[in-house]
């Protein structure tokens, strides 16, 4: 029996339709079942990878892994946050240990991934900066993170994108929570001196070519 | 003057100075939910220092921009949001060919 779901694990991420009955099939076996959920997953899954890796091929691995892996787990999910709330987790924590294997060190988020100083955004705070003329659309702001710097690219997809808390995101980086903070406020930041000159951001026919 | 680590329950934020701001700006928004333009406490500050004011604006607009990013746009937008077919070819066969499980330490 599944426990009771707290109300505000789905604020960001409400239940799709069908997804609970598929869910459950899957979990007595149905394969059918299980391509139901691949179906309603599959882009949410390899867009997080590919914001996170910045590599097609890999992110394509990496969401063969998910649902592998999905696959393997699925009998532990019991809808205590949202189904996607906990793919996304999982499939993190895959990329992750991706990483660590392929000698990407995140332990120190500062002394590993933290850009370089030419990489860090540039502030002037005494002077006037650039501002955003008009609102942010997603396609640019899509392309302006494909841009970003690794480390500052991770946190803010974590966060800004996938909605996890600085908490969270610190215990699965393995950094403090002041270092997730700083590292977001630096991406913001970033995001916003790219977003100021749109037309020097790598197109984006398709984020394939963006990120590559 | 150098800026205090961090704010505390004496901090008037009326009188701190753009340094200050600037170095808390990053907990300022964990702590706010985010939308430090509509913090009272901030009010006045903000009115008294518009490049700070248009920052902040601008910083909110990515963070809430960035939400939308949650759900890949459909096929034609931006292309290129969805894995290739064979992806799912090969979780097939492998779920068909019951080695699934085999995967941990690819």
């Amino acid at each position: 029996m599944q426990s009771k779901p707290n109300p505000g694990f789905f604020k960001r991420n409400p239940p799709i339709a069908g997804e609970a009955e598929a869910i459950e099939r899957a979990k007595n076996g149905d394969p059918d079942a299980f391509s139901v959920l691949y179906a309603l997953h599959k882009r949410r899954v390899y867009t997080l990878c590919l914001r996170m890796l910045g590599n097609v091929s890999e992110a394509e691995d990496m969401t063969q892994e998910a649902f592998l892996h999905l696959f393997r787990k699925l009998g532990s999910f019991r809808g205590e946050s949202a189904f996607s709330t906990w793919l996304h987790r999982l499939t993190v924590n895959l990329v992750l240990m991706h990483l660590r294997k392929k000698g990407l060190q995140l332990v120190s988020l500062e002394e590993t991934i933290n850009p370089s100083e030419e990489d860090a955004p540039k502030r002037d705070f005494g002077s006037r900066d650039p501002q955003l003329t008009g609102s942010v659309d997603r396609v640019t702001l899509e392309r302006a993170v494909a841009s970003l710097p690794p480390g500052y690219r991770m946190v803010f997809v974590l966060h800004d994108v996938e909605g996890f808390e600085h908490n969270e995101i610190a215990a699965m980086l393995e950094c403090s929570t002041g270092n997730s903070k700083s590292q977001l406020h630096k991406a913001r930041l970033k995001l916003r001196e790219l977003l100021q000159q749109p037309e020097k951001l790598p197109p984006l026919p398709g984020l394939k070519e963006a990120i590559q | 003057m150098n800026a205090q680590n961090e704010p505390n329950d004496e901090t008037n934020y009326d009188t701190m100075s753009v340094a200050e701001f600037e170095q808390w700006l990053p907990e300022l928004f964990a702590v706010g939910g985010g939308k430090v333009s509509e913090d009272p406490r901030f009010a006045r500050f903000l009115a008294a220092n518009p490049d700070c004011a248009a920052l902040v604006r601008d910083l909110e607009s990515i963070a809430e921009t960035a939400k939308s990013l949650f759900d890949p746009p459909a096929g034609g937008e931006s292309g290129g949001m969805e894995p290739s077919d064979k992806i799912w070819s090969n979780i097939a066969s492998k779920l068909q060919a019951g080695d699934g499980s085999e995967d941990e330490d690819k």
